[in-house]
């Protein structure tokens, strides 16, 4: 029954946006990032208190908004952790890591129509589909401008988000999609955990475990760190950076894929998706420090935590200006970010 | 046949370093796009060959030509690459549709208030961002943080609109109805030469910038900023005043837009796309040239209007957008306006090697 009122709320807003409709476009962001704007909803239909300005909440209200945050947050954390991996070693900006996620998307769509299997099977696909997109991206467009100024690689990627996310909506078209999953929701004492939420943050985990052992057990993980720490170095003893970078994007798009494909487990999702999920997964990266995977879900925990309980006290996409607001100040007081200096890890 | 092409090779080399070959260019475009709209309806043998081009795809040429000229002045001139535009721009347009649909006030005065608030909301952009010596990755971050930032005020403040931003008032809501003094016209053919005569301004602006004492500093500091410092430039001021100026200009467009077309949605103007679109015109013409953005904009945006127009497959202008992007940045990073040097560097080796042969 939830997870029917969040897909309703999702396709009464998208078509006024996907027809231009001049009627007050809502700002896309509330409710395309895990419908919580819409979870929000159903508590006032389920006859809760409306929370309201500065009253003070029902600790289960807060205990509710507490887990939304946490569950968006490792959502966040996940979809910047390639995002950070591609920043921290090779030095991109990866404009276009979410119109990788958009891919993804689509692709365990695509997949999980055609074999009628369960999505879960489907994301492992749009992981792998993921690397290959991946390193075909880098070494077609990013090897060739490596030692070029940063802002060429910029407009590089930015380019083929416009291709990815352009080729997806000629072929899908701009409407939301869903896949028709109902995960359900666990009631734990009055608090629902949605499910499809809890799965994400679950793989989020395990990615996270998964790429850090990756990075410090093994002789490619340690290349890639020796890579990032310094690139100079690493060719003089003998790690062919090239490959290694071939492999970070490929890995960085890989977890795009990952976030990507774990998305409809709980939310419809559009072409446009992608960027939404982009500028935030920015601040997330520079919140947390370059190159930093734990700094990634810290940051992530921090925007989760502004956005859950901005759009709750503060109404609208509001939120959005508090958490640029904190991306500017750190950008100039603290860009390395807060757990600063830990660049290898 | 060679011969003569060699001539016209070399009488171009000898051309090109002229010191007045640059104005003579600019002056030639800017002559050109005054006969555009009758060169379109021009037909040889009974085909027209720039047919195609819409007065509505000219006008929207001339705007990101304009947006991108003055982007120029503070990404290219002066090497401070924002990836922020889309809030001077932003400013603009709003600036001037609150002042005329809320308040019935002149349209001018608002294009004029909007892009003092874009100079000054640079200067606050500048400030902080070259105090705090952001650079590279962080700095077009940062700019375009301060861009998605006004974005999110604008949508969620109801006295800037809303989301659902603004409808252009009717003319005789506040003037006496459609004219210059309205800055609404009934056909598009003077709003073409409104927005061409802004562009006249910038490329002016900008062709004095390139050869004044103070292009020079700005060029010195894009080059090499300590350099630049150690002998005497004072670097922070000089980026301040590229990123003001440049913020001014790029909010006249703004305003520009807001009175050609209906509606102004926090979701078109400071739309992420729109900070791409801006300084689209100006990499692919040729980054920290003053031809460049004129030329860059009729590259690419008449193609990709022109995708967008005639198939109704919603995105591909986007993706010509992409491939045209990748593909100069790949393949001729210094843009179009080098290719007749290199038609000429070409030619020469070329005709070099041959007389060497010869000998």
């Amino acid at each position: 029954m939830r997870s029917s009122f969040l897909s309703d709320a999702c396709c009464r807003e998208a078509p006024a946006v996907a027809l231009g409709g001049v009627s007050g476009a809502p700002a896309g962001p509330a409710d395309a990032l895990g419908g919580l704007a819409a979870l929000a909803g159903t508590f006032d239909a389920l006859g809760t208190h409306a929370v309201l300005g500065l009253s003070l909440p029902s600790p289960t209200i807060f205990a509710q908004y507490f887990v939304f945050a946490v569950l968006l947050g490792g959502i966040y954390g996940l979809v910047a952790l390639g995002l950070t991996m591609i920043f921290g070693v090779m030095d991109v900006i990866n404009f276009a890591h979410g119109a990788l996620m958009v891919v993804a998307m689509y692709a365990v769509l695509v997949f999980s129509d055609a074999t009628g299997l369960s999505p879960f099977f489907a994301i492992p696909f749009a992981v792998v589909l993921l690397f290959v997109l991946g390193v075909v991206v880098y070494r077609s467009t990013i090897a060739p401008i490596i030692d070029a100024p940063q802002e060429n690689q910029l407009i590089v990627t930015f380019g083929v988000l416009l291709i990815l996310v352009s080729g997806v909506e000629m072929v899908f078209g701009s409407d939301p999609q869903q896949l028709g999953l109902d995960l359900g929701s666990l009631n734990i004492a009055g608090v629902f955990v949605p499910q499809g939420q809890l799965y994400a943050l679950v793989i989020a985990l395990v990615a996270l475990a998964g790429t850090w052992l990756f990075l410090q057990r093994t002789m490619l993980g340690r290349a890639i760190r020796g890579t990032a720490d310094n690139r100079d170095g690493a060719q003089y003893v003998g790690i062919d950076v090239p490959r290694i970078d071939a492999l970070t994007f490929g890995i960085g798009a890989a977890l795009a894929g990952l976030a990507g494909g774990v998305i409809p487990l709980f939310q419809s999702f559009t072409p446009a998706l992608g960027d939404q999920y982009l500028i935030n997964a920015f601040v997330v990266v520079v919140l947390g420090g370059l190159g930093s995977f734990p700094g990634a879900f810290v940051g992530g925990l921090i925007i989760g935590f502004i956005q859950v309980f901005g759009s709750a006290y503060l109404g609208g996409s509001t939120y959005q200006i508090v958490i640029f607001m904190a991306f500017i100040l750190v950008l100039l007081v603290k860009p390395e970010g807060l757990l600063g200096g830990s660049a290898d890890e | 046949m060679s011969s003569a092409l060699s001539r016209a090779v070399e009488r171009y080399g000898a051309f090109r370093d002229e010191w007045y070959a640059l104005p003579a260019l600019v002056a030639a475009s800017l002559i050109i796009l005054a006969a555009m709209p009758f060169l379109r309806q021009l037909a040889l043998f009974g085909v027209a060959p720039l047919g195609w081009l819409s007065l509505n795809m000219l006008i929207v040429t001339l705007v990101w030509a304009t947006t991108a000229q003055a982007w120029n002045i503070m990404s290219g001139y002066t090497g401070q690459f924002s990836f922020g535009h889309a809030a001077f721009f932003g400013l603009g347009a709003y600036a001037t549709i609150i002042l005329t649909s809320t308040f019935a006030i002149s349209p001018w005065i608002g294009m004029l208030l909007g892009s003092t608030l874009a100079g000054l909301y640079g200067l606050l952009i500048g400030a902080l961002t070259f105090r705090y010596d952001l650079e590279g990755h962080y700095f077009a971050l940062a700019t375009l943080a301060f861009a998605e930032l006004l974005r999110y005020v604008f949508t969620n403040v109801p006295q800037l609109g809303g989301a659902s931003g603004f409808f252009r008032p009717l003319a005789r809501e506040y003037a006496d109805g459609p004219g210059l003094a309205a800055f609404q016209f009934t056909g598009d053919l003077p709003y073409y030469y409104l927005i061409l005569g802004f562009l006249t301004v910038v490329t002016a602006v900008s062709l004095a910038i390139n050869r004044s004492q103070l292009g020079y500093y700005l060029f010195a500091i894009r080059e090499r900023e300590q350099a630049a410092a150690a002998i005497g430039v004072p670097t922070y001021r000089y980026k301040l005043l590229a990123v003001a100026v440049s913020a001014f200009f790029t909010a006249w467009p703004g305003a520009f837009w807001a009175m050609y077309f209906n509606t102004i949605r926090p979701s078109t103007v400071f739309e992420l796309l729109v900070n791409v679109e801006i300084l689209l015109p100006a990499i692919v013409g040729g980054i920290g040239t003053v031809l460049g953005p004129i030329v860059g904009a009729f590259v690419v945006i008449p193609v990709g209007e022109f995708v967008r127009q005639s198939f109704s497959i919603p995105g591909l202008n986007n993706a010509v957008y992409g491939v045209i992007l990748i593909a100069i940045v790949l393949y001729s990073p210094k843009g179009v306006v080098s290719w007749p040097s290199r038609f000429v560097e070409l030619l020469r080796s070329r005709t070099d090697l041959l007389d060497d042969d010869g000998a």
